[in-house]
């Protein structure tokens, strides 16, 4: 009756999106496409990788960030917030990663540090 | 646990220990595709020797960190945004400082050659970008709020991903013995055997609906 519009909108709507990325007027969002081209490039890729290529990279990436943080969250709910250590504590087995993660957090802590020591001396300067 | 074990020093014996094939690149020098090839295999060999930042090449970098600490003091409140500058990566930092790394890599990164220097530029500076990163973990966790840590430990952790993808497809290609960019196939390949290794986690319920 009055719902045949709505769900015939719907129906043609999901059809459209059930063909995927045949349609041409449906763009892929994507996230990190730009940043992603220079990686491969510095990973071993060509100078420019194809198009195809990177956005298959893309998907696994985004794909595996979404599985590694579901993971973390499920570690995470237990103690009722999603924090860090729950990441540091799935990776805990891949020793480059984790070092590296451990490398980058100490990294940022210097970096607070330095920033917190600069406005101290503004301070002292101003004063 | 070893004290102070670079990430890439790691990986190095790892893959010493698998003994990879060598670069795909057949005979000495070769043409222009052929010097990339090989640079390619020595980089692998020297960047991942020492992550550790490389003061010899701009030391006017150091200034800018101070420059970059002042506009990121400028610029964020409680969430610091933009405060890495990406010549942060390129200046030394002591908290992990090794002389004798430090000189082992001066040596290695004075001997590039154009092309190597180029992609190692590449290797260090690109990075995921962080607002990216923190939309899709919202959109993921559900919660608001990402934290600072979490993004960068993220934003790593897929580097690195990234880095075993594409080094694997290279060993996939010499396998097959075909050169040139990478195809997806070879990606395919790639992720393939990564599961196979378990670095790629497993979802307890499969991915309907792609």
């Amino acid at each position: 009756m009055s719902n045949t519009p709505a769900t015939a909108a719907a129906a043609s709507s999901s059809k459209s999106k059930a063909a995927g990325t045949s349609q041409p007027q449906e763009k892929r969002k994507t996230l990190f496409q730009k940043e992603l081209q220079h990686m491969m490039y510095g990973f071993g890729d060509e100078q420019n990788p194809l198009p195809e290529t990177v956005a298959l990279v893309e998907d696994i990436v985004v794909e595996y960030v979404t599985d590694l943080t579901h993971k973390a969250q499920e570690i995470g709910s237990k103690r009722g917030r999603l924090l860090v250590d729950d990441f540091l504590y799935l990776i805990r087995k891949d020793l480059p990663k984790l070092n590296r993660c451990r490398e980058l957090l100490a990294m940022q802590e210097e970096l607070k540090q330095a920033r917190k020591a600069f406005d101290v001396d503004e301070k002292e300067l101003v004063d | 646990m070893k004290h102070s074990k670079d990430p890439f020093e790691a990986a190095i014996e790892e893959e010493q220990e698998e003994s990879p094939p060598e670069s795909p690149v057949g005979g000495g020098g070769g043409g222009g595709g052929d010097g990339s090839e090989e640079g390619r295999a020595e980089i692998d060999q020297t960047a991942e020797e020492d992550e550790r930042p490389v003061d010899v090449r701009r030391p006017a970098k150091k200034s800018k960190t101070s420059v970059a600490v002042a506009e990121a003091r400028n610029k964020d409140d409680d969430e610091e945004e933009e405060e890495e500058n990406m010549e942060v990566e390129l200046t030394k930092y002591p908290t992990s400082a090794d002389p004798a790394k430090m000189a082992k890599m001066q040596t290695i990164l004075s001997q590039f050659t154009e092309d190597q220097m180029s992609r190692y530029e590449s290797f260090r500076r690109s990075a995921l970008q962080r607002p990216q990163m923190k939309k899709l973990l919202i959109g993921v966790t559900g919660s608001q709020k990402i934290g600072m840590p979490m993004i960068i430990v993220v934003c790593g952790i897929a580097k690195m991903f990234v880095g075993e993808l594409v080094e694997t497809a290279r060993v996939v290609m010499a396998e097959r013995k075909e050169s040139g960019p990478i195809r997806p196939c070879h990606i395919r390949e790639s992720y393939r055997r990564l599961k196979l290794e378990g670095k790629v986690p497993k979802r307890s319920v499969p991915r309907l609906f792609r």
